[in-house]
């Protein structure tokens, strides 16, 4: 027993003594749980989906259609977008505008309520979401939301169709009269203020006093209000896909992998170091920004050809459309892997040794795919979140990568998204240099 | 050829190198003697251009050594102290490497690889990966790789550490045989033995200074002795070490003394001490001082301290 306590403290010991390895064991963990805390929104007291954009036309001049309007701007879950953005001062959204913005991403969703919201003839309501369904998980949370957010106020708007149903039929004033009975007989069941509850069936409450209610109305039976309700959706981009489910997700894949493999690199700039290569290249006519640049295009090269293979497999396993946008797709593929390869510079350039090269790896790397969008969609995160997402390489390597084999864009419209990545490259780039030259790497 | 005047680094805090002055001829085989930590790896990057000296100047052949000149670069050869190989390449590969860095290519580039490999026994290997070869053949093709653009100055740092004898010699036999041939040779090492069979002149370093300059016959006459004498260091030579030491200067290393006497203490009666703290004459080596006894001389330690 004294022996294996030995042979206990020594490993105690050792493990202590190597900093690298407690800041994996402990602070890593602590850290990532932290972010994932942010990233699903743990650290707010309401938690779930906030903020995603969300467009709202509204055609339709029927007070009920603006009520559902403000329904959905009281949602926390939607930022409701009513006026095009991209004009001053702007305007209200039109279909048009909302498929376009779609398209140019401003928002992936849009609610269109038409001008024949409520039918003439007949009695129901009649609504169209457009949707960019890029991300699946995203997608059927957008859905799911606004439909019940439609049908939590359906009770109300179908009133409102039955009311202007029964004026067109009966007159005013025979629906005038028919409302008083009505009111008059449910206060005299069930008390209440006679007047303010014939004005609540006038606007289509069935009788319930606006804001007596303490909870909302009990679900609709699905199965009524979706005949009721008519909800047409219309996919405006990524109509072409082959293989939406495998494009939607291969993105996200191959920038992790390509980013363990380019982190891995780093490590490997220790190797040589430690073996006096360093020493032996420097002496020769060879200078220390050539080693560094050399570096850095071995790691687009290895970046590239990891991207080639992965998207390869997925069009020989799932059918992704690859070769379609094969140009494009090469373009993307080698700003992403600058991207990447510059930081694995900047792990290189940081980290004191390959221990500490492949922790703070894995951190960032873990960290990046999580808040990038790599393993959700960070429309469905904190909106703080959202805005940290844009600063990470992952977020723009996997728009870059969307746009090419979902919205099938030109090279004209990936050249924004291109640029950033390469942006993020020459400014990572630049401060690994910057570190380089004022490390020991070459000591 | 290679003139170093007043040369100083400093580590942080840490002094390397105290003002380290030296005159390498062109054609020489220099040694660099000194214990670990003595600065001999220090000079020699300060020399290959890797680091840039606090204070001080570097010469090769009248040019300033800079790190960024190319110039200077092609006329050096680096042998580092650690196997500076890539493992996972084969030799022939790793050879083609560093021979294209200094420029080499087509022809002649072959040409060098296959008199590379020949001379260091090691052409039957040629396309076996480096990381398994043993350690001295890893050691041989460490030393050739920096020899291909055939340098005017050869660094040869520490080139034998953890090498076979068998390996070691081979090593020693190359060098010499590449000195004949023109370029300078700067040896640095921490084995006297190594020093007394290769270099025509030793420089002793410790503590970042020179402490001695000179050829090997030039360096012991500055001993004030010129016998030594070996006996084991052992519980029954304890009384007597303890007493002869009063005599003259006693170095304990490697389960051995070695005596050197001061002048006028006699060989008869060393034996006579010897006698009297009974024992027997076959204990006693009588032989001619060595570097060791110089650097004990010098620097009041060992080389292996």
């Amino acid at each position: 027993m004294r022996i294996i306590l030995t042979l206990v403290r020594k490993d105690i010991a050792t493990f202590l003594r190597n900093r690298p390895a407690v800041v994996i064991t402990f602070l890593v963990p602590v850290a990532l749980i932290y972010i994932f805390g942010f990233v699903f929104g743990l650290n707010a007291r309401d938690s779930g989906p906030a903020g995603i954009r969300l467009g709202v036309v509204n055609a339709s001049d029927s007070p009920a259609a603006q009520q559902l309007v403000d329904a959905l701007k009281a949602e926390k879950t939607f930022r409701v977008v009513t006026a095009d953005p991209t004009v001053t001062p702007g305007r209200p959204l039109t279909e048009a505008d909302a498929r376009r913005l779609i398209h140019d991403r401003k928002f992936n969703f849009a609610l269109v309520i038409p001008s024949d919201f409520i039918p003439a003839r007949g009695v129901g309501l009649r609504l169209r979401i457009l949707s960019d369904p890029r991300n699946e998980i995203e997608t059927q949370t957008v859905n799911g939301l606004l439909q019940k957010t439609i049908f939590s106020h359906v009770p109300q708007l179908l009133g409102q169709a039955l009311q202007a149903g029964a004026r067109r039929y009966l007159g005013d004033v025979r629906t005038d009269q028919f409302n008083s009975e009505i009111a008059a007989a449910v206060t005299g069941a069930f008390g209440g203020d006679r007047e303010k509850t014939r004005r609540s069936l006038e606007a289509g409450g069935f009788g319930a006093l606006p804001g007596e209610s303490a909870a909302p109305a009990a679900p609709p039976a699905p199965d009524l209000f979706s005949r009721l309700v008519q909800i047409e959706t219309v996919q405006v981009a990524g109509r072409d896909v082959k293989s939406p489910a495998a494009t939607r997700v291969v993105g996200g894949w191959a920038m992790m992998f390509l980013l363990f493999a380019v982190s891995g690199g780093s490590a490997a700039f220790f190797d040589e170091k430690n073996a006096g290569l360093f020493q032996r290249l420097l002496s020769a006519p060879v200078r220390r920004s050539q080693l560094l640049w050399s570096r850095f295009i071995y790691g687009i090269l290895l970046g590239l050809v990891q991207l080639t293979t992965l998207f390869a497999a997925g069009r020989l396993l799932y059918g992704i459309d690859v070769f379609g946008h094969f140009g494009n797709l090469v373009v993307v593929c080698t700003a992403a892997a600058a991207a990447c390869s510059a930081f694995g510079m900047l792990i290189a350039a940081f980290a004191p040794n390959a221990q500490a090269a492949n922790g703070l790896a894995t951190f960032l790397v873990l960290t990046m795919s999580a808040t990038g969008g790599a393993w959700f969609p960070i429309s469905l995160m904190p909106e703080f979140m959202q805005h940290v997402a844009k600063f990470t390489l992952v977020y723009w390597s996997m728009e870059g990568f969307s746009q090419v084999l979902w919205a099938g864009s030109s090279l004209g419209e990936l050249l924004p998204t291109v640029g950033i990545l390469l942006a993020i490259a020459a400014g990572v780039m630049a401060a690994a240099v910057w570190r380089f030259n004022r490390g020991a790497v070459f000591d | 050829m290679l003139i170093i005047r007043d040369l100083r680094k400093h580590y942080g805090s840490q002094l390397a190198l105290d003002g380290v002055s030296l005159e390498i001829r062109r054609g020489e085989f220099f040694g660099l003697l000194g214990p670990n930590g003595a600065g001999k790896s220090t000079l020699m990057s300060l020399v290959a251009g890797l680091r840039q000296p606090d204070a001080g100047s570097l010469a090769l052949d009248g040019v300033a050594v800079t790190p960024a000149d190319p110039a200077t670069r092609a006329a050096l050869g680096l042998v580092p102290q650690s196997i500076a190989l890539f493992e996972d390449l084969s030799a022939e590969q790793n050879l083609r490497v560093f021979g294209e860095l200094h420029g080499l290519r087509g022809a002649l580039l072959r040409e060098r690889i296959d008199e590379a490999l020949a001379a260091v026994q090691l052409a039957d290997r040629r396309r076996d990966q480096v990381k398994k070869f043993s350690g001295g053949m890893q050691r041989r093709l460490n030393l050739v790789a920096s020899l291909l653009h055939r340098p005017k100055l050869l660094l040869c740092d520490e080139p034998t550490v953890g090498v076979d004898p068998q390996s070691r010699n081979a090593i020693f036999d190359f060098l010499e045989a590449r000195n004949r041939e023109g370029p300078t040779v700067i040896y640095s090492t921490h084995y006297m033995e190594e020093a007394t069979r290769l270099c025509s002149r030793i420089g002793i370093i410790d503590h970042g200074k020179i402490h001695a300059l000179g050829t090997l016959d030039e360096l012991l006459t500055r001993l004030p002795f010129a016998d030594e004498m070996t006996f084991p260091a052992t519980p029954a030579t304890a009384a007597f070490a303890a007493r002869v030491a009063a005599h003259g200067e006693l170095a304990t290393a490697d389960g051995g003394h070695r005596f050197h006497p001061h002048a006028g203490f006699r060989t008869s009666a060393f034996y006579a001490l010897a006698e009297e703290c009974q024992l027997p004459a076959r204990l006693f080596v009588a032989g001619r001082p060595s570097l060791e006894a110089l650097f004990l001389h010098l620097t009041g330690r060992t080389l292996r301290e």
